[in-house]
């Protein structure tokens, strides 16, 4: 009896374990437009899947959607089940919302011609008729904030925290640095990528690490800077966030964030739909289109020179006079 | 003006490589004890990430530190007690075991974050704990002596556990069942009792590493370790299985990352070499296992259930 | 209660039975111990006698029968409870933890008198006290993998000695020591039965029992056979009583035709473990139907030697020709196919795989034959039968063809292995301590096979540390010492003494070190 059935308490504590790392929830609600959206984070993440989410909500109000969310994807071979399963049961526009689903999303939408794909963040279709892509210019909020901070810093230096130089993040980064380059040649802006998207405690350090060679503005982006912004606030450095309002996180550090408003071009993509275009279009989010909005955090005393600087700036990029990155 | 720079510069790098070393010595001085007496725990990393939400979700509730840090180390002794079961009663083969626990940790800390809290919410962090005389230090105080009180303890722990293993007759035992449990049987010690307590502590430490690093951050998010508990592991391989070595492989490995953070806010690893230099520290400390694991031996029952007579 | 007194044993054990599945281990075993004998349990292995230690030991309880200790019925439920009623128990295989200290094994398992801290300065005090008393040389402080065997049997004694055990349970003690170690030891053990201690030695070697018994009991079987004084037994009736027949201590030698050499070996040199030389360059060469004898202490480049011919460890420099062909160094298949065959030293490490059945380990070698193998696949029926046929022409004693090797005992095992090897007839066979911890009945079968094959032309070497074996089974006797043989002899020219002189590395007669009978 001592070599009690091994076999059959670890396939308990495996089923336990499967039950709990699926992803957190399929939800449905509403009629007519079916809508699913597989995304890889939390559809809370106050970053980039929440971002999608609080899109397709505010459409919503205006029409009548049916909408499924399968989130916590960061498996891509789930993603892709998920993706193929919306297809299946017939839903008219599955949003694949990961750069890194591309590859099967090319796959199953040749299958699913009826079915409308969206996918992002990208600039590629495949070619294909069902498929719309969709991306951010988050080099504009970038650009706008990098000249405030380069405003707000009385050291003249600053710092910004990154995951790894790719997509969104380097053209969030970049931006940044042009904004505050443009705004004060002499800045001393230094990036810091910390070669991961999760790594909350070396995002923290790297924060530390800035501020003690002078910074005393930074920004940072992907989901691992929550551990930068509390290494901030510990320290009372203005902070700048973008793809989503990280206020609640820091409301006394943070100054203004770059937030995604994809209701902006998911409104366009239905109404594409509704005139049977299923697809075959690349689609932006920017400050001209108000897909990008800078909001401010009311509870930060900025100087009004500083506000005002961001706000010309908004308005020179909308106007098309400022093209951050050219 | 540029000599108080770098002053200011290897100060804030040493005392930024001690914070990052401290969750990675508290679960792998938490292991080597496991390790010791003869399991081995694959399952570090889903204990810390456990305590950590436990130890993230009681501040969130209460404000209460002190009560946190509690919470994650009883959850890491409940582990601790399951996993003892799992591998001393059912004599289960101990690292498809571990690597159970590290999924159901990994999954069950994200799914209760998600149930209960939802949207990412900031606690209060450490505040750093003066040390009168020892803080005052210029430097050295700067570097050692400004921290949490989490860290000192993590540091303290390392003398106290040296003791532990080495001057007392528990920890005669552990080493004596981790090497030989049969003869430690034979002269009366009880295998699974010593097993039982190693356990339960190990992963008290562990729970502990989850909690500090929560508590430190001062937020949870899904997988907030990042596979720290796997880091934690090799670095007793590097230790080779005694306190101070697991210390010393926790500060090569922080000050590592340290120092290429550093580097990197400076200008100094050019920005396609960014990703590369990251794996510095992993790979520093693969190096310098490699170097060690030829001196040392592991416990020789390391991962033998014990079976009298058997 | 009732006062200790010289008719009551210290222990009784009544009735004992203890069944495993499919075994009764011990039946209905009575035994008994008087203060200050020596009173040894006799048997082959499996007789039942280390079940019947266990028993006493607390590790398992018995099924029925009772033990008394001075008199009064006990229940030892553990290790601890026997220990603290004054048992203790030095195992054929030693309970030692090597990276403790010699003080720390002594220690483990006591309450420190500073608990929790360990106190191993008074335990240090203590051990060097009974290691003067009892005349037992070991260094407290030394770590015990640091220690040769010899002194690790004596780090085993003192943890008896320290808990002041009044009973001593010897588990087949000598099974690792040199023939003066076991005198060291046999001195020391009368001087604590002399004290007032009781002491049960477990064994199968007869001298050994002869030698320092008060009382023998002999078990077969799980059953008590008899009870004998040594002083009015003989070496031949204990045998009988072990065994249950009639026993041939020494194998019958027929005189072979010494033909031409069919194993020769030129100035081989061979590295050990620790990357030193333990082998200096070595030349010897066997006839056809003759057995050469290596004697000496184990650990003088016997393993390497053995190794090296059999191509498992590459020699550094050397030649080994089998019937005049050079086989290439380091390479077993090769050697296997020049027609050697090799019974190995660590019977379960090199010789068979434990978790493998009967008919898998007797197919190892030769699996891939067309016979056993068609297309990749295995072919069971002739392996059954050709596993069948072996186990009965070598009467390898097992419940069925897939009993694992490691539920097999010692005796069968080596069985198993010389059936496998001795199947193909080979050419040279070298035959590494082939009757260790192996029972009188065994060994005696095992020593008419190796005759047997001696008469069909087979060019044999036997290693054994085991004197009387070599003397027995040896046309030539060569000695093994650091490295180098210190000379050949002829059997009939080989004493006792001789060769014991040569053992210890004292050269009997000048000038040749390396003895080469080359023709040439």
């Amino acid at each position: 009896m001592r070599r009690f059935n091994f076999g059959t308490v670890m396939l308990v504590v495996l089923i336990l374990t499967a039950f709990c790392v699926l992803p957190a929830g399929v939800m449905a609600a509403g009629k007519m437009l079916k809508i699913a959206i597989v995304a890889p984070s939390a559809s809370n993440d106050l970053a980039f899947t929440q971002s999608i989410v609080d899109g397709i909500n505010a459409v919503k109000k205006e029409r009548p959607i049916d909408l499924a969310v399968t989130d916590g994807t960061f498996v891509v071979e789930d993603a892709a089940a998920a993706i193929r399963d919306y297809a299946k049961k017939g839903y008219d526009l599955v949003i694949a919302h990961g750069s890194q689903y591309g590859g099967s999303l090319k796959e199953i939408a040749k299958d699913f011609p009826k079915t409308a794909f969206a996918w992002g963040t990208s600039a590629d279709t495949f070619g294909l008729p069902n498929v719309s892509s969709y991306e951010a210019a988050s080099d504009e909020g970038g650009f706008v904030m990098g000249m405030m901070a380069a405003a707000l810093s009385k050291k003249g230096s600053i710092g910004v925290v990154g995951p790894i130089e790719v997509g969104d993040a380097k053209l969030f980064v970049d931006g940044f640095v042009a904004g505050a380059k443009a705004q004060n040649p002499k800045i001393k802006a230094n990036v810091n990528y910390i070669g991961s998207f999760s790594d909350v405690a070396l995002a923290a350090e790297a924060a530390r690490a800035h501020m003690a060679v002078g910074a005393d503005v930074l920004t940072g982006t992907a989901q691992m800077v929550v551990g930068a912004i509390g290494a901030a606030r510990s320290k009372g450095v203005a902070w700048f966030g973008t793809q989503a309002d990280q206020t609640e996180l820091a409301p006394e550090i943070v100054v203004a964030c770059q937030v995604y408003k994809w209701e902006v071009i998911l409104r366009q993509i239905l109404a594409d739909m509704d005139n049977g275009i299923l697809g075959g279009k690349k689609y932006a989010i920017t400050l001209a289109n108000d897909g990008l909005m800078i909001e401010f955090n009311p509870k930060y005393k900025l100087p009004d020179t500083v506000t005002k600087i961001g706000k010309k700036a908004v308005m020179d990029i909308k106007s098309g006079k400022i093209k951050p990155l050219k | 003006m540029s000599d108080l720079i770098n002053t200011t510069i290897i100060i804030a790098t040493v005392a930024s490589g001690i914070r990052l070393a401290t969750p990675f010595l508290l679960a792998s001085l938490g292991e080597s004890i496991g390790q010791r007496s003869g399991v081995l725990n694959l399952g570090v990393d889903g204990v810390m990430l456990l305590g950590a939400f436990a130890a993230y979700y009681t501040v969130l509730k209460t404000g209460n530190l002190f009560l946190g840090i509690m919470i994650g180390l009883i959850l890491g002794a409940l582990i601790g007690l399951f996993y003892a079961f799992i591998t001393v009663n059912l004599q289960a083969q101990q690292g498809v075991s571990g690597i159970g626990i590290y999924l159901f940790g990994l999954g069950m800390s994200d799914l209760l974050f998600q149930k209960l809290v939802g949207t990412p919410r900031p606690i209060m962090p450490f505040r750093i704990l003066h040390i009168p005389l020892l803080s005052d230090i210029p430097i050295i105080g700067e570097m050692f002596f400004d921290h949490s009180l989490i860290v000192y303890v993590a540091f303290l722990l390392v003398p106290l556990l040296s003791l532990i293993i080495n001057r007392t007759t528990y920890g005669m035992n552990i080493r004596a069942i981790g090497e030989n449990p049969e003869a430690a049987d034979s002269l009366g010690v009880s295998v699974g009792g010593i097993r039982y307590s190693a356990l339960i502590i190990g992963n008290m430490l562990a729970g502990l590493a989850g909690a500090a690093l929560a508590i430190e951050l001062g937020i949870f998010q899904h997988n907030l370790t990042n596979a720290m508990g796997f880091i934690a592991i090799a670095l007793v391989y590097f230790g080779a299985w005694r306190p101070l070595g697991v210390m010393a492989g926790s500060l090569v490995f922080g000050v590592v990352a340290a120092i290429v953070l550093q580097c990197k806010t400076l200008g100094l690893i050019p920005r396609s070499a960014s990703d590369l230099a990251a794996m510095a520290p992993a790979i520093i400390t693969i190096l310098a296992l490699v170097v060690v694991a030829n001196r040392f031996r592991q416990p020789t029952a390391l991962t033998k259930p014990y079976v009298r007579g058997g | 209660m009732m006062e200790e007194s010289g008719s009551v044993p210290v222990l009784e054990m009544r009735g004992i039975t203890k069944h495993f599945p499919g075994v009764v281990a011990n039946d209905n075993v009575s035994f008994n111990l008087l203060k200050g004998e020596v009173h040894a349990l006799l048997g082959e292995n499996g007789a039942g006698k280390s079940t019947l230690m266990k028993i006493l030991f607390g590790f398992y309880p018995p099924d029925a029968g009772q033990v008394f200790l001075n008199g009064h019925a006990v229940n030892l439920t553990s290790p601890a409870h026997a220990i603290a009623n004054g048992i203790c128990m030095i195992h054929q295989h030693f309970m030692l933890v090597p990276t403790l200290t010699v003080a720390e094994n002594v220690a483990l398992g006591l309450r420190s008198s500073r608990h929790p801290l360990t106190d191993l300065a008074a335990v240090t005090k203590r051990i060097q006290q009974l290691s003067d008393t009892f005349g037992l040389q070991v260094d407290p402080l030394a770590y015990v993998w640091q220690l040769a065997v010899g002194e690790r049997q004596r780090v085993e004694i003192i943890k008896a000695l320290y808990r002041d055990a009044s009973i001593l349970i010897l588990d087949e003690p000598t099974a690792v020591l040199t023939p003066k170690e076991v005198d060291d030891l046999f001195q020391i053990l009368r001087q604590m039965a002399e004290a007032g201690r009781s002491l049960i030695f477990i064994s199968h070697k007869l001298h050994e029992v002869m030698a320092l018994s008060d009382r023998i009991t002999v078990l077969r079987n799980g059953c008590v056979t008899g009870e004998a004084n040594p002083c009015d037994t003989s070496r031949a009736k204990l045998a009988q009583m072990m065994v249950g027949r009639e026993v041939k201590l020494a194998p019958d030698k027929p005189h072979t035709q010494i033909c031409e050499p069919r194993l020769e070996v030129k100035d081989l040199v061979v590295e050990g473990d620790r990357k030193t030389d333990a082998v200096c360059g070595l030349s010897f060469q066997i006839c056809g139907g003759e057995v050469l004898g290596v004697a000496g202490v184990s650990g003088n480049g016997q393993r390497e030697l053995a190794e090296a011919i059999c191509g498992l460890r590459k020699p550094k420099t050397g030649q080994i020709k089998i019937d005049g062909q050079s086989v290439p160094s380091g390479n077993a298949k090769a050697a296997r196919e020049a027609g050697l065959s090799y019974v190995p030293e660590e019977r379960m490490r090199d010789g068979a795989i434990a978790d493998f059945n009967i008919f898998e380990n007797f197919i190892l070698l030769n699996h891939g034959q067309k016979r056993f193998c068609r297309m990749g696949f295995l072919r069971f029926t002739p392996i059954h039968q050709h596993s069948r046929t072996l186990i009965d022409e070598y009467t390898v004693k097992t419940p069925n063809l897939e009993t694992p090797a490691k539920n097999l005992s010692g005796g069968n095992i080596q069985k198993l292995i010389l059936a496998r090897e001795l199947s193909s007839d080979p050419k040279v066979l070298i035959a590494a301590q082939p009757t260790r911890g192996v029972d009188i009945g065994a060994a005696e079968y095992i020593h008419e096979r190796l005759s047997h094959q001696r008469t069909n032309g087979t060019a044999t070497l036997v290693i054994s540390e085991d004197l009387d074996e070599v003397l027995a089974l040896s046309d030539r006797i060569a000695v093994m010492f650091e490295g180098r043989i210190m000379g050949i002899v002829n059997r009939e020219e080989a004493s006792r003494e001789r060769i014991g002189l040569m053992m210890a590395g004292v050269d009997p007669d000048s000038p040749p070190a390396d003895y080469c009978p080359s023709p040439e």
